[in-house]
């Protein structure tokens, strides 16, 4: 498991987030367990998680959804939420995984109704609205019905009303899940233009190329706890002597087969028919590999070295923690 | 602040009024049930004009009120909207107001263009302008009553409208048989004019035979209190059930969203 680096570089007046505790149990199920962090003003931070590892739970408990729990704190711009939960509230932009934009408004009118509920004046809503409808191209839209959109659409609606007031904090939950390779494209230049005029983001995702070039830092989550928090290159030059080793062999590895290589390394089966392990040694793992392999009877049929990309350093730290999990449980 | 919190009230009644009027519940129940409801009271009874014009305007007033109230939360609930608002800057108070009001001014907006259909179509005489506007304050009260009553069953954490409507169903019906509408308050025994204290239209059907007949059974300031009583006594009951539920109603669906997603990562 990888040291969770709380020793941020950031000066202290510029921490635009800090969580402290952050706990969330659905009866006996802990969603989040414990979590802190902090975000610095202007940083793109993303949360990476498989799915009910505690994302979307934690940006819930972030932005009120949820109530926080015992002795949790959270601190925007160095206040706390206690202070005035509600004030707080027009510091951020959120923007759902699912649309929930008024499905029998208008683009206009949802924006309206955001731009109105922030405390914006008439003239400050039309021409914010109108703005960022042409920022997003969705001015021939206007008068669309929400329902009538598409899902790509709609997320660029769940943005602009997210802007329309310009909140200088901006919460985004699996932002670019589900949408077109073009409406993803766009998306991610829009939030990196977002972070050029000096907004704090924070982003959930399971997309790795995602958190990879948008994000400054990565938070990784399972099971409700935080298990990593670096950069993306500090992740990836933690795991540079890491390669992983992709194979392919001659029919359908039988489980004996299958449960014999596991003990080379953590054996995972992807669609293409390759077998793929991480190795701290690719040498030795390979000479053990063929020799495992010679011995029953398995014939190799293509066999490659890569270096470990963020998705890899991803799935070994989940694994490794699922493991540590197992054998605490073990214990 | 109180001039903020007003816009936001005022926007969330707007949104109410505008996404949930058209609603198939609010129809059906606001609109069709009293009128079917009348129908099979009024037809092959000899039932003096007066009075049908009070039980048109005390069910239409009671079912209009409890019409919106009760949907706007499970449907929000449900397209995740509510989310959208709670994460805002917008109080549970300002969220409750906002149902209350949009059901308030639907309730009142339909119930007076019918009474004043039914007070031509009946020819129904008012002894004083004063009973006119007091005929329309008590249906300006019963708005709110219904309204604050369709809410507090809307307390129950559900995102299903049905689970709620039946129980707003199973409330309004019985309040609406032990009101004195059908059968006035004179004519039945004491022990039955007790019972039909627990139903406040008891009180805006009183109020209005008042101002119709001039043959009501308690004081008119009393009719007037006791609805007040009413509406004090289910905002307070709001209050405190919504802030009660309201987590519970946002955790129970993430909650069986969060459970599947355990299952389906364990298989």
């Amino acid at each position: 498991m990888i040291k969770i680096s709380q020793n941020l570089d950031l000066n202290k007046s510029s921490v635009a987030i800090k969580v402290s505790n952050l706990t969330k149990r659905f009866g006996p199920l802990v969603a989040v367990n414990n979590v802190s962090f902090e975000i610095g003003r202007g940083e793109i931070v993303g949360i990476l998680g498989p799915n009910g590892a505690g994302k979307t739970t934690t940006i819930r408990l972030l932005t009120g959804v949820f109530k926080l729990e015992n002795n949790a704190r959270i601190e925007i711009f160095g206040k706390d939420i206690i202070e005035n939960p509600t004030r707080y509230k027009k510091d951020f932009g959120i923007v759902p995984e699912v649309s929930n934009a008024f499905s029998g408004y208008s683009v206009w009118q949802n924006l309206m109704f955001s731009g109105g509920i922030y405390g914006l004046s008439k003239d400050e809503m039309e021409e914010r609205s109108n703005t960022l409808l042409n920022q997003f191209d969705l001015i021939s839209k206007k008068h669309s019905k929400t329902k009538t959109l598409s899902k790509g659409l709609k997320q660029r609606l769940n943005l602009c009303q997210a802007l329309v007031h310009d909140p200088p904090i901006l919460i985004l939950d699996e932002p670019t899940s589900g949408l077109d390779p073009i409406s993803v494209n766009l998306m991610r230049k829009q939030i990196l233009k977002l972070k050029g005029e000096g907004k704090t983001i924070l982003i959930t995702t399971h997309d790795m190329q995602e958190a990879q070039t948008i994000c400054d830092r990565i938070l990784i989550m399972n099971k409700g706890k935080i298990i990593a928090d670096e950069s993306p290159d500090t992740l990836r030059e933690q795991f540079k002597s890491t390669s992983t080793i992709l194979f392919k062999t001659e029919g359908k590895l039988k489980e004996n087969q299958v449960k014999i290589l596991s003990k080379i390394g953590n054996l995972v089966t992807k669609k293409s028919g390759y077998h793929v392990f991480s190795s701290e040694n690719a040498l030795k793992d390979i000479a053990n590999l063929y020799q495992t392999t010679e011995e029953n009877n398995i014939t190799i049929t293509d066999l490659k070295i890569k270096d470990t990309s963020l998705e890899e350093v991803f799935i070994h730290l989940i694994e490794n923690d699922l493991k540590f999990v197992e054998e605490v449980g073990n214990k | 602040m109180i001039q903020e919190s007003i816009k936001r009230i005022l926007i969330l009644t707007k949104k109410n009024i505008t996404l949930y009027i058209k609603k198939g519940p609010v129809l059906i129940f606001g609109l069709m049930f009293p009128f079917f409801m009348t129908l099979s009271w009024v037809i092959g009874r000899k039932i003096s004009f007066e009075l049908i014009f009070i039980g048109i305007i005390a069910m239409t007033s009671f079912f209009t009120a409890t019409a919106i109230s009760p949907v706007v939360l499970p449907i929000e609930t449900r397209e995740k909207s509510l989310e959208k608002i709670i994460s805002s800057p917008i109080s549970l108070n300002e969220i409750l107001w906002g149902i209350v009001l949009a059901s308030t001014l639907y309730s009142m907006i339909i119930t007076s263009i019918i009474s004043v259909i039914f007070m031509l179509m009946l020819s129904i005489d008012f002894n004083s302008l004063i009973t006119i506007l007091l005929m329309f304050f008590g249906i300006g009260l019963m708005s709110i009553l219904g309204s604050l009553l369709g809410l507090l069953v809307a307390a129950n954490p559900t995102d299903m409208t049905s689970d709620v409507m039946i129980i707003v169903n199973l409330i309004k019906f019985p309040l609406l048989f032990i009101s004195g509408i059908f059968v006035s308050l004179h004519a039945i025994p004491l022990n039955m004019v007790i019972i039909s204290f627990l139903s406040p239209v008891t009180f805006l059907a009183d109020l209005f035979r008042f101002c119709i007949e001039g043959n009501n059974f308690f004081f008119v300031e009393f009719d007037i209190l006791m609805l007040f009583v009413w509406i004090i006594a289910l905002f307070i009951l709001n209050y405190l059930f919504h802030k009660k539920t309201m987590p519970k109603r946002l955790s129970e669906t993430a909650s069986k969203k969060k459970m599947m997603m355990m299952k389906k990562n364990m298989a």
